[in-house]
């Protein structure tokens, strides 16, 4: 019987209809990262209108028009052009950031997991530390080794690696508890096969959510540092900066200079945020 | 006495007070605590790379200006001296003066320290009770339509950076309508320096003087809101993750059972969550005393955020290694505080 006697949905509707479904499962999967993929996309591929890295000093603190959709600032630089060129900058530094910090939550968080009287004070000593008003420390630190982008890098690893180390602790902890990892122990697993093979996969799930709550703290943090003038050289366009720039003209009455960056780090936040939640629905679900 | 008696004797007294037991041990953590922070605020100037005099003077400092900053640090000196010196002086509060204006940091402290605490206490204020009302009707009406108005409305506030909503907020209310005064610090210019009046707004309060309250509450307004409303997300979270817990438990049931009125209720619900929000309020109280310095520098609020991210951008060593004591010292009393209130408030917690 060939497939033809049956009436098959096109592919089209086909496609469709997964789609749907899937929306439906987890429509914060979908739209968040939806809008976190179209913003990344745009940074890089979309046309600008103007050169971000030129001012121009005929056009300085244009209102927003059909000329300079978002306006000018005080310099003259186009902001439509600059808020999509920071996006450059701006996410994958925050996506390394995050990459950092998972990666030193798994390599101390797993084998922390061991219960000892060592592993507890390290907690504690985690503990301290993290009760600390972190975002000072980290410019303290950006600020003192030097103003260097990539000491952002540490900043963010600073304050999201302990969160990750507790995590990925306490969820090893729960899972080592499992039938499986006694297991395997049994079989003659070796400390570090039953860490590697039979614990770190079943951490991914609670990973992938702080994943993207790290990528929206990141996006803060970098916003925040750049605004305070830390790992920014100027001309180059970053959200935090640019909202700084606008600080100055704000209470004078020209808005536009420092909203839409300012949307833009809400609308990347929020996207980030709308992932993290559909996530951890789809892994509470499952 | 045998052997085993003196063993069953420690163990009846290893159980007699174990409450007793515990708040000694949470309290003897303090001294050690206290020894890490002293020596991590002094070991962050090994972090600047280099000379430390050239980076903090610049390329163009001459030989005199550097042997000074040297000498005032204290790098001409061997290490371990250095290291004692410090302590010496810490422990009898001298916690050196400014490299810039050359004022004693415990003065300047004593400055910015209370219009700090002043500005966190009103904005947690605001954001307990506005994060509580948020997440105890999501909790209550769980899984319905105002439980998804007010996720939403917790998940906006969530993704704003405060520093941008102070700008909206500037432009909106001082721009805008006018109802807001300028963004220049805690009092109007005309009124002179506020840096006399430690606690502005209870000192104007106390000593009933309604119009500088007035103009003191008017400055506050606009930097306590823009706090306020995005930690008040942490608190709509916290309150109805700990309340649907509540709501759901078996005593719950049995209120509802027992007929009790339905506000009664909810406040039984509420008592047994109250943990989990104390201890969120003294960590965030922790995180927003460095945590509001960017809101206090928009606002030229001049509290001890903005006053020690001037000394790190300047490289005022004493400034960051008072500016980390500090914090830390207030940390670790809070939470030596919460411990105990956390204690007293659900002796369920184990006292190991």
């Amino acid at each position: 019987m060939s497939d033809t006697t049956f009436a098959q949905p096109s592919a089209l509707s086909q496609v469709f209809t997964k789609t749907v479904n899937y929306v439906r499962a987890s429509p914060g999967i979908v739209v968040g990262g939806g809008m976190l993929a179209l913003m990344l996309l745009a940074s890089f591929l979309a046309p600008l209108p103007y050169d971000p890295m030129t001012p121009d000093p005929t056009a300085v603190l244009k209102a927003p028009s059909g000329e300079y959709i978002f306006g000018t600032d005080a310099n003259g630089f186009d902001v439509f052009s600059r808020v999509i060129a920071a996006g450059r900058s701006d996410l994958p530094l925050a996506l390394m950031g995050t990459l950092a910090s998972l990666v030193i939550g798994l390599l101390i968080g797993l084998p922390l997991s061991v219960k000892s009287k060592w592993s507890e004070g390290f907690m504690r000593a985690l503990d301290a530390f993290q009760s600390f008003p972190l975002i000072v420390l980290s410019v303290t630190i950006v600020s003192l080794t030097g103003n260097d982008i990539q000491n952002i890098l540490y900043a963010i690893v600073i304050i999201n690696g302990p969160r990750f180390i507790r995590l990925i602790r306490g969820e090893a902890l729960s899972i080592r508890d499992g039938r499986f990892i006694e297991a395997a122990i049994a079989t003659g697993a070796r400390p570090r096969r039953v860490v590697f093979r039979h614990i770190m996969p079943n951490v991914v799930d609670v990973c992938l959510v702080q994943c993207s709550l790290t990528t929206a703290n990141a996006v803060i943090v970098i916003a925040a540092l750049n605004f305070l003038g830390i790992g920014v050289s100027p001309p180059t366009p970053t959200w935090g900066s640019m909202v700084q720039v606008g600080a100055q003209a704000i209470s004078t009455g020209q808005w536009w200079i420092a909203i839409w960056p300012g949307v833009a780090i809400f609308i990347a936040i929020a996207s980030l945020n709308m992932l993290a939640n559909g996530i951890q629905r789809q892994v509470e679900g499952s | 006495m045998t052997t085993a008696e003196a063993a069953q004797v420690a163990v009846k007294e290893k159980r007699r007070r174990p409450v007793l037991r515990y708040v000694l041990k949470r309290v003897a953590i303090v001294p050690i605590s206290l020894f890490i922070l002293g020596s991590v605020s002094f070991f962050l100037v090994f972090l600047i790379p280099g000379d430390p005099a050239i980076t903090i003077l610049g390329d163009f400092a001459t030989k005199e200006q550097i042997a000074h900053v040297n000498s005032q640090l204290g790098l001409d000196k061997p290490l371990m001296e250095r290291y004692f010196s410090f302590w010496a002086n810490l422990l009898q509060g001298d916690l050196g003066t400014s490299f810039f204006t050359n004022e004693p940091i415990l003065h300047e402290l004593g400055k910015f320290l209370p219009n700090t605490i002043e500005l966190v206490f009103f904005a947690l204020i605001f954001a307990i009770t506005l994060g509580m009302t948020i997440g105890v009707i999501g909790a209550y009406f769980a899984r319905r339509m105002p439980d998804r108005l007010m996720s939403g409305i917790t998940s906006v506030l969530q993704s704003v950076p405060d520093f941008f909503l102070a700008l909206v907020g500037i432009y909106v209310f001082f721009f805008l309508l006018g109802w807001a005064p300028a963004p220049i610090g805690r009092l109007p210019i005309t009124s002179g320096s506020a840096d006399g009046t430690p606690f502005l707004i209870f000192n104007s309060l106390f000593t009933g003087n309604w119009d500088r309250l007035g103009e003191a509450v008017s400055h506050a307004a606009l930097p306590v809101m823009s706090l306020g409303l995005v930690y008040a997300s942490y608190f709509a979270k916290t309150a109805r993750g700990s309340m649907g817990t509540a709501l759901t438990t078996p005593q719950v049931e049995f209120a509802r059972a027992c007929g009790l009125r339905e506000r009664t209720v909810v406040y039984y619900a509420f008592a047994a969550s109250r943990t989990t929000v104390i201890t969120y309020i003294a960590i965030l109280f922790g995180s927003l005393l460095g945590g509001a310095a960017i809101v206090e520098r928009v606002f030229n609020w001049r509290g001890m955020g903005q006053w020690a991210l001037d000394g790190v951008l300047k490289v005022d060593v004493p400034i960051i290694q008072g500016f980390v004591v500090t914090a830390g010292l207030l940390t670790l009393t809070l939470f030596l505080l919460l411990d105990l209130v956390v204690l007293f408030l659900d002796p369920r917690v184990s006292y190991e």
